[in-house]
């Protein structure tokens, strides 16, 4: 019974996980560029919840629409004046742009909601989903606000998949991130649609702030604790797809409670990073790498 | 509080002790050198601690200054941000020492830290008081310089592993998740000795790693071991997930002790109704009354300074700064004399009587001499369950 809880609780952390890596994983995957700010859009998207729901009592998942659109419009207006002009230049230009910005939004956001550690209480709270009230003999236990944001984030992966897959620009988004010089061959306009696809992933990552922010504490500094996740993730699933966020996050879910289990919890991680190395040397492209989104 | 309003008021400060000095210009000011961790994970604390500082240094300065012999002598406060990292944190101080060249130090925050910028301080010569450093490893180098307000961290395990013994003779099992860095784990290893010295069963002690996102692994096995009592040590972000995910594992228990956070508004305002109940245990707490006879008069009206310039009772870690300025400052006027080895010495023989109670060092350095506070979340208010002469509750026992 005790594995069968550790499989749950890594299945539930693994679908947060998921929507963490998400929207990183679309920007790296379309655009080549390695979003540092992603950790942080996630914190700002958490804040705003935060001050949703303690100021007009609107309840985070609720609000996680609002915060994605206010993140998609703050994405887009970044992305089409600073990282637009830097996109053809190497990786590392990106790269460093992206983490001079993350240090502009997280000191901005340490200016203006303090250090101080936050987090949403939902009153009343959601409570628990205790098999044994109803099975004596199955000792089992599922937070329902663990299970409801990961539901949410997967809402959100999935309307991200068929805007991919059925709209014109999801299909162009794909075409770039095949090959975007045939793209623009093709009449796409290839800075449009570099801003959209920033936009959404940092659309994602409010909305993943929003529906992380009655479990994590919440604090201007918690972006980097979050790119590191969804980095890890990226690797182990493979990088710009859907399907490969969601494999990577659960796997490192279940290989985090696993490790925390059979080593302690102070080595966690080093499982799971053991893992990663691993498949670094033996399968480079991730578990579901494969050249193309979706 | 916000760090704007934090800014705005080190800035009017600096001001206002400018035209002071402006008008005793004749007689430089002392100069103390403090790094802290204004930015970065323990920024929290780190604001703090320099509230504490600024009360401290404001109100002395309004008073005219220490007295040096016949002289008064206005203080100055060189801040440093080494945004919580601890090599940094050395690096400052070794500027401090050198290029500053500062009187005396405080101590950055925290035992880890306090440790490693002690050594600057050893090297220069330089009487160092240390804030936030509890655990004993830290004064183990036989250094002559290093002084802290914290007692050990045994002296917060002993009293609570007694109360828990006296008041809830069914407790028998006990659960440790300790933070694996030195503080935390020293205390979780406090705890581990004073629960088996009263005869409780320890029947789980693990450690979880710096910045850990996730808790379930641990706190799952923790609810198969089935503690009465369930102690978990770190900081302030650190303990409101646990506490978080105790309950999204349906983890109940007689007793819960959570150091440190519980004592910081922060963290009922994060836990809600889960706070209900937890026991910490603290230095100080606004509740404690002590008669002293530094420049704030007593620690009732160190709680009325410090909420009439910050707009919020004072927590033991602006205390705890404070107390660092008063203990120097008392040193400074005994010495009659800023002579480092002078002050050193009156720091030694120790006697002084401050609202944040009576302090004397032990040969080490460490403060030996008065009983730190138990206290509980009660009704989302913290209630001293102990020393009897201030407590203002017993302890409840259910935590859901």
């Amino acid at each position: 019974m005790l594995y069968v809880q550790i499989l749950i609780n890594g299945i539930l952390l693994g679908g947060l996980y998921a929507c963490i890596a998400v929207g990183f994983s679309l920007v790296w995957g379309v655009l080549n560029v390695i979003n540092i700010l992603h950790g942080s859009f996630i914190v700002l998207g958490a804040y705003l919840a935060f001050f949703a729901y303690t100021g007009l009592g609107i309840h985070p998942y609720l609000f996680a629409p609002f915060a994605a659109l206010v993140l998609f419009m703050l994405g887009y207006a970044v992305q089409l004046t600073v990282i637009n002009r830097v996109i053809e230049a190497p990786v590392l230009v990106t790269l460093t742009t992206t983490f001079g910005l993350a240090l502009l939004l997280d000191n901005l956001m340490l200016v203006v909601f303090a250090a101080n550690f936050r987090k949403v209480s939902l009153k009343p709270p959601l409570g628990v989903i205790d098999l044994s009230d109803t099975f004596p003999s199955i000792d089992l236990i599922v937070p329902v606000d663990r299970l409801a944001s990961m539901l949410f984030a997967l809402v959100f992966v999935a309307l991200l998949y068929w805007l991919l897959r059925h709209t014109v620009v999801g299909r162009a988004i794909v075409a770039v991130r095949m090959d975007r010089y045939a793209a623009t061959l093709m009449g796409v306009d290839t800075t449009k649609v570099f801003a959209v696809t920033f936009a959404l992933g940092a659309a994602l990552a409010g909305a993943a702030g929003a529906l992380l922010s009655p479990i994590f504490p919440i604090s201007p500094l918690a972006g980097t604790t979050y790119l590191g996740k969804a980095f890890v993730i990226c690797v182990l699933g493979g990088l710009g797809s859907v399907s490969g966020a969601l494999v990577g996050g659960l796997v490192l879910g279940v290989l985090e409670s696993f490790g925390a289990l059979f080593f302690g919890p102070e080595h966690s991680l080093t499982l799971s990073f053991t893992v990663l190395i691993l498949l670094l040397i033996f399968r480079p492209n991730g578990i579901m790498g494969k050249r193309g989104f979706v | 509080m916000n760090l704007g309003n934090v800014r705005r008021g080190v800035l009017a400060a600096l001001m206002a002790s400018a035209v002071v000095a402006g008008a005793s210009a004749a007689e430089l000011p002392i100069r103390i050198g403090a790094p802290l961790p204004l930015t970065g994970a323990l920024s929290p604390e780190g604001v703090k601690l320099q509230q504490g500082y600024e009360l401290w240094k404001d109100t002395v300065n309004a008073a005219g200054g220490i007295a040096v012999g016949s002289v008064k002598r206005l203080v100055e406060i060189v801040y440093y941000d080494y945004q919580s990292m601890t090599p940094k944190a050395v690096q400052l101080a070794e500027k401090l020492a050198t290029d500053d060249k500062v009187d005396f130090m405080f101590g950055p925050f925290g035992s880890g830290a306090s440790k490693a910028a002690s050594t600057v301080a050893e090297r220069y010569a330089i009487p160092m008081l240390a804030p936030t450093a509890s655990s004993v490893e830290v004064y183990d180098q036989g250094y002559k310089n290093l002084f802290g307000t914290f007692t050990a961290n045994d002296t917060l395990s002993e009293p609570m592993a007694d109360i828990i013994k006296a008041k809830a003779p069914n407790v028998k099992r006990v659960a440790i998740l300790a933070r694996n860095d030195l503080y935390p784990l020293a205390l979780g290893q406090e705890f581990e000795k004073s629960s088996k010295k009263r005869g409780l069963e320890v029947v789980y002690f693990e450690k979880y790693a710096i910045n850990t996102l996730d808790h379930a692994s641990a706190l799952t096995e923790i609810k198969a071991a089935k503690p009465d009592w369930i102690i978990a040590t770190g900081y302030i972000n650190d303990l409101i997930l646990i506490r978080k995910q105790m309950a999204d594992l349906g983890i109940k228990a007689q007793a819960v002790t959570m150091i440190n956070a519980p004592a910081y508004q922060e963290f009922i305002d994060a836990t809600g109704t889960l706070a209900e109940n937890v026991t910490t245990a603290t230095w100080w707490h606004p509740a404690v009354r002590y008669e002293s006879k530094d420049v704030f008069g007593s620690s009732v009206k160190y709680s009325e300074m410090f909420q009439k310039k910050f707009n919020a009772l004072p927590d033991f870690t602006n205390a705890t700064g404070s107390s660092v300025g008063v203990v120097l400052q008392m040193a400074i006027e005994r010495a009659g004399s800023v002579d480092r080895d002078k002050v050193r010495e009156t720091l030694v023989k120790g006697g002084f009587d401050t609202f944040f109670g009576p302090l004397t060092f032990n040969g080490v350095g460490q403060a030996i001499s008065y009983v730190p506070p138990v206290i509980q979340i009660q009704g989302g208010k913290t209630v001293v369950i102990y020393p009897e002469v201030i407590k203002g509750g017993d302890l409840q026992l259910g935590v859901r």
